[in-house]
């Protein structure tokens, strides 16, 4: 014996509680809704796999200020002590450094520039990091298809060409490039130069993670020094902290008029990377849990008005025969009644606000899935926040009824 | 059908025991109609709604038709309420935001009657009072003695045997008093036994049996009809 319709009468003639209550689970369910889906989206994306092993990762950049003869060898002498380091299992030096938030993007195409009239002419956006063929031990990645770096197509140089004859791409620009699938041997071009794709890696995230092709990396056989360089190195997990502990001492004692800047794992340099998004994401949660707890609060405390103000009646219920589950049942079905109402424009206005937030922010499509586990969580709390009041309802003695006046 | 035997009920609050009934006896018939009088705190209310089971006693034994009242659970007493019981109280006790109709049917509600049912008692129950064509009204709405009139509309509706009163006339001039105590006396005609509780000489003298409560027990009836003559003063001093 639900009892809907002379509940629904009963709140019809009471209704600014009801509105009231009815609008705060609408705004709750709408909100909460679009928060916790921009904060699995962005966990998704702070936690992403970015194909490299980043707690063995670390880089730092070099700033030489001395009068150094020759960079290129003074680079690949630092490289050398480094990878002599106990600890160290390899370390390049590189023109950028994969999720730092700074390095180089240009458009690849398929055919040189003067085929650009062809039809089946492409161009997709990479990154693209420059070092010898140490930097995959250097970042722990690996050779799915097609071979490494040899030190024979290294080219030491201060004043580089567009592009080496030959490349090494990740599998995302590969099959972006060449989407029939045989990428692998074909060249690619900047203008009229080209280079040979002679390998593929599987993963590897380019130097911005929010760039629009973050997955799309090539890395080409330049060691290219200079006053201000990156190096990358690569130790076991657990000796990373000490290896850069030692570094900076390390370094100086080779020379002395340089300094050593950004001295961090690959880790950390993401978490600032993505600090802001952290940031959001924490804010998001906070907002969350103090729109639920609100929204909680008030059906908490309208359920209490509700039944202060209805103590006789309810003790009249009583004394006409309701069992203590009856008047629980009763504030439970009331609630509900507001809260399915609530939900309704709750979850119109999630999707409003979803699309809004799609078109103006540029926020991924709502997903439907949580405005519906939204939906059900309000439900919910919303049942478990009458039920404390409606118990203590129960327990009002029937003999209220004749008690009062 | 009632039973009463040394029936007590003590309140107890922080500072003091208040002995609201003691050793209380009492035995009711099938279709009396029994006025109850007494002075203010004797203690009728603490009896009507022992009675009515819409509170516990201390010791003692209550029968009602040959059930230890007792003995049974609250959801047993709710239920017992609601099939034998009817209640007519002071302040009317409708239900504010439900319109008449919908409150002469809340006790059928509670019993799970099909709602066909439940519209032709309601109906039938209303037409008894006189109140046939005033469903969709509020009670508010509606004057004191119609409200009384709704009420007793209400404690009709599931056709209990036993119709409990706590002053139903006490918020109600003279007139819509007596229109409601004629309603009462039909109603009792019809079978119902009646327990009904008042200040109202008058209306306690229509009464067929009339028991004084003096001090949370029953007084010496000869001694209260000499008290209502005249003759005698009153026992209660509280
Ligand atoms: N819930 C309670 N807690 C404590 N004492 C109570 C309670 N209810 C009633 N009493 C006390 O029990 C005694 C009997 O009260 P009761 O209401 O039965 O009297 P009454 O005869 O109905 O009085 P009245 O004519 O004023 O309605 C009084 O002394 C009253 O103060
Ligand atoms: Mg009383």
């Amino acid at each position: 014996m639900l009892d809907i319709k002379p509940t629904i009468s009963a709140l019809r003639r009471s209704k600014a509680g009801a509105f009231l209550l009815l609008i705060q689970i609408a705004i709750a369910t709408a909100i909460v809704s679009n928060a916790s889906f921009i904060v699995y989206d962005r966990v998704q994306y702070i936690s992403q796999d970015t194909g490299y092993p980043e707690d063995e990762v670390f880089s730092f950049s070099l700033n030489t200020f001395g009068d150094v003869e020759d960079l290129s060898q003074q680079m690949e002498q630092t490289e050398q002590l480094l990878r002599n380091m106990p600890g160290v299992i390899d370390a390049v030096y590189v023109d950028s450094v994969p999720l730092s938030g700074s390095g180089s993007a240009s458009s690849f195409a398929n055919l040189p520039r003067d085929q650009n009239e062809q039809e089946n002419y492409r161009e997709v956006r990479a990154a693209y990091i420059g070092a010898d063929e140490h930097i995959f031990e250097a970042l722990g990645v690996e050779i799915a298809e097609g071979r490494g770096f040899l030190p024979s197509d290294v080219i030491v140089t201060n004043t580089r060409a567009d592009l080496p004859p030959v490349a090494i791409v990740s599998r995302s620009f590969l099959d972006e490039m060449f989407p029939e699938g045989d990428g692998l041997g074909q060249h690619i071009f900047t203008g009229n130069m080209g280079a040979q794709i002679i390998g593929v890696v599987e993963k590897m995230k380019g130097p911005w993670l929010k760039d629009s092709r973050p997955d799309n990396l090539l890395l080409i056989p330049y060691a290219e020094a200079s006053v201000y360089q990156n190096f990358i190195v690569r130790t076991k997990a657990q000796d990373r902290s000490e290896v850069i502990g030692k570094i900076e001492d390390l370094l100086l004692e080779q020379y002395n008029e340089r300094v050593i800047i950004n001295l961090r794992g690959m880790d950390e340099s993401k978490a600032r990377y993505n600090a802001a998004d952290l940031l959001m994401v924490r804010m998001l949660i906070v907002l969350m849990v103090i729109l639920v707890l609100v929204t909680a609060l008030g059906i908490f405390g309208l359920t209490v008005f509700n039944i202060s103000k209805r103590t006789k009646q309810i003790g009249t219920r009583r004394a006409l025969g309701a069992r203590k589950s009856a008047i629980v049942r009763y504030f439970l079905v009331e609630n509900s009644l507001v809260c399915v109402l609530g939900l309704a424009v709750g979850i119109t206005g999630a999707i409003g606000l979803g699309h809004f937030l799609m078109t103006e922010y540029s926020l991924p499509k709502l997903s439907l899935y949580y405005v519906v586990a939204t939906a059900i969580g309000v439900f919910i709390i919303s049942l478990l926040s009458v039920l404390i009041p409606a118990n203590k309802a129960a327990n009002i003695s029937p003999s209220i009824a004749t008690r009062t006046i | 059908m009632l039973t009463m035997q040394n029936v007590s009920k003590v309140y107890t609050t922080e500072k003091v025991q208040t002995h609201a009934l003691r050793d209380f006896n009492l035995e009711v018939n099938e279709g009396e109609f029994i006025a109850v009088t007494g002075p203010s705190g004797s203690g009728k209310t603490t009896f009507l709604n022992i009675a009515g089971m819409l509170e516990t006693y201390s010791s003692g034994q209550y029968l009602l038709d040959g059930i230890d009242i007792g003995r049974l659970s609250d959801n047993q007493r709710a239920d017992l309420r609601n099939q034998k019981i009817g209640f007519i109280f002071q302040g009317f006790n409708l239900i504010p935001d439900l319109n008449i109709f919908e409150n002469v049917e809340v006790p059928l509600r509670y019993r799970g009657i099909k709602s066909a049912e439940r519209k032709a008692r309601v109906m039938e129950c209303l037409e008894q009072v006189g109140l046939g064509s005033r469903l969709k009204h509020l009670p508010q709405q509606l004057s004191g003695g119609q409200q009384q009139r709704v009420a007793i509309a209400r404690a009709l509706a599931g056709r209990p045997r036993f119709l409990l009163a706590d002053e139903p006339t006490g918020n109600l001039d003279s007139l819509m008093a007596r229109q409601v105590m004629e309603l009462l006396e039909k109603i009792n005609q019809e079978g119902a036994t009646i327990i009904m509780v008042t200040h109202d000489p008058e209306l306690a003298r229509r009464a067929p049996r009339n028991i004084q409560v003096v001090d949370g027990q029953i007084a010496d009836f000869s001694l209260y009809q000499k008290q209502l003559a005249g003759t005698e003063p009153a026992v209660a001093e509280v």
